[in-house]
């Protein structure tokens, strides 16, 4: 990528995740630029760091809060937000705001093609296809970057 | 002149218009059906004529009676609804059966069901009321009972559905809650093997750690693909495969190998959706590393069928063939081998010429034929 790299807020209670989290970001050209535990962290980090993207999980240290945060951060702060938890079923159906959501277990091919979409998708206002494996787009940002009008694929 | 002596004129006339050898007039006084007849032409319509068994039924005296509205009979429990209902049958000149509460001259009460029509004069105006009542406490009696014991038996229904949907309800948080957590421990496990991969410089343990993680990845996609189903009890091998497939191909990054897919809908028990996935994982990976060395490029071929009693799983390659490959009959094989023994499955390893084909024969109901 010859643009900025983007800023991502990762928002994961389980350190180990985290921390590997972090080493596939820069792998892949994107800056984590915090790391938050609990929806009171994500929420002043989002507020003060202002990235691009934050990933948030549904279960933080304080509860479920998850889903909060992403209202939030979509509300208040202007970010896009990408769900990666286990419990992709407890998800609102309008996503509390959040462009998608990538389901846990991950594998690190999944996380690195989603981010590399949404990268795009992002930088073009555009989807440059179907989502890749591993990666649901919530409803809105479907139609915002133009998947309604592909053909879907099976 | 008293409404009393004003009906017993009004009766008058009518006996004299059906004196005693008149047969219908007979009838109607010994019958045992409660009669009475009353006058539409008098203010109140009044009772001018009740036979004995009306008598009997209600208690009263014949000289209690006429003279009276029939409204006498009603009392305080009388369902205002059914009250307003034969008012206006009245008021209509139509005729009504009705069942209604109805008090004795003792205060006693019972159930009547009432037969009351008008009877037109020869100019076709209402002339009479003929009204029939008969005592049917017993079967409202019976009627209320069963209606007593249906909604005890609703109610019981309906708090024993109460208790199930509330079971159901924790077991379905419970599978959610454990559903989670193995979802988020696999996680760990994974990021725990990519953490100590990054650190390792040794090749042999980093090729250990890259198979613990694809298998321990194998294991996490069954995983999220039992639960995204409605059925859980049921895993769709095809749909992993294509997961499979797609996550091994893109970390492999070896863009001159192409993979063609060739997948019917097969569905297995859930029970074996790990061990399977175990297999076809190794198998793949086995394929992925060692039948294109050097950058020699070619294709892979997945294909699933169902055959009478088996299901076919096939992975074939065109690369250097069996004898010219580096694979090792080492730990991966051993995996093979003893998860096949345990899904009862018989695996076959032939040249395909060139490169290998590997077919895995899984009886479908758990039996070989």
């Amino acid at each position: 990528m010859t643009e900025r790299p983007l800023d991502v807020l990762i928002v994961e209670d389980e350190v180990l995740l985290a921390a590997e989290l972090e080493f596939l970001l820069d792998e892949v050209g994107y800056k984590a630029v915090g790391h938050a535990m609990s929806s009171g962290e994500a929420v002043a980090m989002a507020n003060a760091l202002h990235p691009d993207l934050a990933l948030v999980d549904v279960h933080l240290q304080d509860g479920p809060t998850g889903v909060e945060v992403a209202r939030t951060i979509h509300d208040k702060c202007g970010g896009v937000t990408l769900f990666m938890t286990a419990n992709v079923k407890r998800l609102p159906d309008d996503f509390a705001g959040a462009c998608g959501v990538i389901g846990k277990p991950y594998s690190s091919h999944g996380v690195k093609s989603a981010l590399a979409y949404l990268a795009v998708c992002l930088r073009n206002g555009q989807a440059p296809g179907p989502p890749p494996i591993g990666l649901d787009l919530a409803p809105a940002y479907a139609e915002h970057w133009g998947l309604n009008d592909l053909p879907r694929a099976s | 002149m008293t409404d009393f002596l004003q009906s017993e004129r009004a009766a008058d006339l009518l006996a004299a218009e059906h004196g005693p050898d008149d047969p219908f007039a007979a009838a109607i006084r010994a019958t045992p059906m409660a009669m009475i007849v009353t006058d539409a032409r008098q203010a109140d319509n009044p009772i001018i004529f009740a036979n004995d068994a009306f008598l009997a039924l209600t208690g009263y005296r014949r000289d209690e009676v006429i003279g009276r509205n029939c409204r006498l009979l009603q009392g305080p429990d009388s369902d205002p609804a059914a009250v307003a209902r034969l008012r206006d049958a009245v008021a209509a000149s139509e005729a009504i059966a009705l069942d209604i509460l109805n008090y004795r001259k003792d205060g006693s009460m019972f159930w009547n069901a009432l037969y009351l029509s008008p009877v037109r004069d020869k100019a076709s105006e209402v002339a009479f009321f003929c009204a029939s009542l008969v005592d049917v406490s017993d079967k409202k009696q019976v009627e209320f009972e069963l209606g007593d014991t249906r909604e005890r038996l609703e109610a019981a229904v309906a708090d024993r559905t109460r208790e199930l949907s509330l079971a159901l309800e924790q077991k379905t948080a419970l599978l959610h809650e454990v559903d989670h957590r193995v979802k988020n421990n696999l996680q760990l496990i994974s990021s725990l093997l990519l953490l100590q991969n990054r650190r390792v410089t040794d090749p042999a343990v980093k090729t250990s750690l890259r198979g613990m993680l694809e298998r321990v990845s194998a294991i996490a996609t069954v995983h999220r693909r039992l639960f995204q189903s409605d059925d859980v009890e049921r895993f769709d091998v095809s749909a992993f495969v294509r997961d499979l497939v797609s996550d091994m191909m893109g970390s492999a990054r070896r863009d001159d190998i192409t993979v063609r897919l060739d997948l019917e809908r097969v569905d297995v028990a859930a029970a074996k959706a790990a061990p399977l996935a175990l297999v076809i994982s190794e198998l793949f990976s086995n394929t992925l590393r060692h039948a294109f060395p050097e950058a020699r490029g070619g294709e892979i071929f997945v294909g699933i069928t169902r055959a009478d009693s088996e299901f076919r799983i096939e992975i074939a390659d065109n690369g250097v063939g069996m004898e010219n490959s580096a694979a090792s009959g080492g730990f991966g094989l051993t995996i093979i081998q003893l998860l096949c023994q345990q899904l009862k499955a018989r695996s076959e390893t032939t040249s395909a010429d060139p490169g290998t084909r590997v077919v895995v024969h899984l009886p479908v109901n758990g039996l070989h034929h």
